[in-house]
């Protein structure tokens, strides 16, 4: 047990930290919303650098992997990390090249990435189809949501082997909590900053209590998510620690992106301010997820088993 | 970072649970009790039997008897005594925190005395801190203690002092400076319970059969040896104590196996197929496990020999979040079978309304994440 990062997750954060800081962030994440576009640079440089790599390489892990999927969603890479870099190398997949979606439950709705996505991860029940896509086919819809987003049209699939359903439902908990949690923990970061600078009253705006015991209930429902989310990873995302981090995080999700935007006030509402580029996005993770109920009726189903 | 435990802790943990598997059999008192006289009566035998293992101090240094174990250790033990409703009684606070502040502050005799009885399970320590207008408001207290000579005379008079009625001891808290030093003015003495002078009343309440005592302290006279560190220096061992304290006892293993015991009923009356049944099942299973995972970080701080931190305040605000949570779902989804005296959930219900005033209110967990994690400023 220990909650520090080692050495080596240190060296590999700041890395990757320092390739975002060229390659991702707030100017780059609008200029590609601008175009509705995926950024291949950024897919490029990741795996240039093997942080595609990360889930199955010798100094690293499943636990890095996640570790990096929330830097990459925290500085708002246009990327789709969760398959690259944990869900695909779970199942033994090849990654191709360009943005991957999934659906957990059915068919898919409309999808992250889905104009320009070549590949589906579906699971249907205890069904896992891996479908090919074609991304002329696909129909963008318009979204103030951050992503470009868009219906996908399968082509050809196949059918992977019994159980790895579970795998990737699993894997795509963990990692878009994961994404959830990195984003969270920036929009929380800017209304504390907020707060401190303002001043209302003549008093600072992070000086009233009823402000700041909301602010530390969020830090609470943020940290506990996040520590889950490691944990669960570590842990090789068993059914039952998946569902119940991404349960918790769909808990933090609601309430963060209702209080950040109610204390940061009409300037959080404008999309000069930043905190919308983390707190919209985050509704993606949100529907992706299944909402709140989703995980929750997943992590009672995975604890109680014959729950239903 | 990683999350596994080590071969030492895990073994540690089979060979725990293997002797509660025995030496628990047909205790029953997981979810009510803890404080009432059957439970303690249970517990000052159940303790002396895990004396003998070494298991009631095994994280205490074994100069002062105690195992010499990690605090990952102690905390294992404290889950898995908290998942059975806590057998230790209320001496769970003794092993926690009022034998470790007395080896960091005491002096020899002190130890020499205190600490053995503590070590065999003889004892029960309670905590003299909240009076009737000094509560979350500590500093405020007004309990004195007068030096006499070669000794103190105290007088004042203590409220919601859990175990008092059966405790033989309480780490008191009162003023030997004056009012206006605050924090500054305030010291601790190590008080027997049978002091002439020192009467304990029970309060009728209706949050566990231990929570509600009062002690008044009538020129109650004791020695300079009952004085625990410096004269008017009480404040930072209080600071230390409470740290420890706020995840020493590990709520949501009680909470969550209140939970499943409530998820089994519901799914033999068929309640689980329902599908918002589940939903808030789920829910408040994640927030148990968010505390656990919260507090278990905290104790990778005590393991790791770091100063206390404001982690301890978020670990308990996410307990208290868990055993609320936990409490309401059984009103919710049990009906009136969870009205019932003695039923399941029923103590949880119960204790979970006070699970946000002891050991520091959950307002003052969230003001002290605001100050010291978030660093926002003071009002």
């Amino acid at each position: 047990m220990d909650f520090d990062p080692s050495p080596t997750q240190r060296a590999l954060l700041d890395a990757l930290g320092t390739l975002l800081s060229r390659s991702a962030g707030t100017d780059r994440s609008r200029e590609l919303a601008e175009r509705g576009a995926y950024d291949h640079v950024l897919e490029a440089v990741l795996r240039r650098d093997g942080f595609l790599d990360l889930f199955a390489s010798e100094d690293a892990g499943p636990l890095e992997a996640t570790l990096a999927v929330e830097l990459i969603a925290a500085e708002l890479g246009a990327v789709t990390p969760v398959p690259h870099l944990l869900v695909l190398p779970a199942l033994g997949l090849e990654q191709p090249a360009g943005p991957v979606v999934a659906s957990l439950d059915g068919p898919a709705g409309p999808v992250r990435y889905g104009a320009e996505a070549t590949q589906l991860l579906l699971a249907d029940g205890d069904r896992c189809v891996v479908a090919e896509l074609d991304p002329a086919a696909a129909e963008p819809v318009p979204s103030a949501y951050g992503y470009p987003l868009a219906r996908v049209v399968p082509a050809w699939h196949r059918e992977l082997a019994a159980g790895t359903a579970g795998t990737l439902v699993n894997w795509w908990r963990v990692g878009a909590s994961a994404e959830a949690v990195g984003m969270m923990r920036r929009a929380l970061d800017l209304t504390v900053a907020y707060t401190k600078d303002r001043t209302v009253f003549r008093r600072s705006l992070g000086s009233f209590q009823a402000l700041q015991h909301r602010l530390a209930e969020l830090s609470v429902l943020v940290e506990g998510a996040r520590w889950l989310v490691y944990e669960a990873a570590f842990n090789g995302a068993p059914a039952e620690a998946s569902a119940v981090a991404a349960a918790h995080t769909m808990t933090a999700l609601g309430r963060l992106t209702r209080e950040t935007h109610q204390i940061m006030g009409a300037i959080g509402l404008t999309t000069e301010h930043d905190l919308h580029l983390w707190t919209l996005r985050l509704q993606a993770q949100r529907a992706e997820l299944g909402g709140g109920q989703g995980p929750r009726r997943a992590a009672a189903d995975a604890r109680w088993a014959a729950a239903s | 970072m990683e999350f596994a435990w080590n071969e030492a802790d895990a073994a540690f943990r089979r060979e725990l649970v293997e002797f509660l598997d025995r030496e628990l059999v047909g205790w029953e008192r997981s979810e009510t009790g803890l404080g009432s006289a059957v439970h303690s009566d249970f517990s000052r035998g159940f303790v002396r039997r895990l004396a003998e293992r070494g298991w009631l101090t095994p994280h205490w240094p074994e100069e002062y008897g105690g195992g010499g174990q990690g605090a990952w250790q102690h905390f294992v033990l404290g889950e898995e005594m908290w998942k059975r409703g806590e057998p230790r009684g209320p001496q769970y606070m003794n092993v926690n925190w009022v034998g470790p502040s007395v080896i960091k502050y005491g002096t020899q005799e002190q130890k020499r005395r205190i600490l053995p009885p503590i070590t065999r399970g003889e004892v029960f320590w309670c905590q003299g801190f909240s009076e009737p207008e000094a509560g979350t408001d500590l500093a405020a207290l007004k309990t004195r203690a007068v030096r006499d000579g070669d000794g103190y005379v105290l007088t004042g008079q203590k409220i919601w002092t859990s175990y008092a009625n059966e405790a033989d001891h309480c780490f008191l808290l009162a003023r030997t400076g004056s009012a206006a030093d605050g924090r500054d003015g305030i010291s601790v003495f190590l008080l027997p319970l049978r002091t002439p002078g020192v009467e304990v009343r029970r309060i009728s309440g209706f949050v566990g059969d231990h929570s509600f005592n009062e002690v008044f302290l009538t020129e109650a006279r004791v020695g300079a040896d009952c004085l625990l560190g410096e004269e008017n220096k009480g404040w930072e061992i209080v600071r230390r104590t409470l740290a420890y304290e706020r995840v020493g006892a590990p709520r949501y293993a009680r909470a969550a196996l209140v939970l499943d015991r409530m998820a089994e009923r519901c799914r033999a009356d068929g309640l689980l197929s329902d599908s918002g049944v589940r939903e808030r099942f789920g829910q408040a299973r994640a927030l148990c496990e968010a505390a656990r995972v919260l507090v278990y970080r905290v104790i990778d701080e005590r393991a790791k020999a770091k100063e206390p931190s404001a982690l301890a305040n978020q670990a308990r605000a996410a307990m208290v979040q868990a055993e609320r949570a936990v409490g309401d779902l059984a009103l919710d989804a049990l009906g009136g079978e969870a009205l019932v005296e003695g039923a399941l959930g029923d103590a949880q219900f119960r204790n979970s309304l006070g699970a946000g005033i002891a050991a520091g209110s959950y307002e003052v967990q969230l003001n002290l994440i605001s100050r010291l994690i978030l660093k926002l400023p003071k009002e």
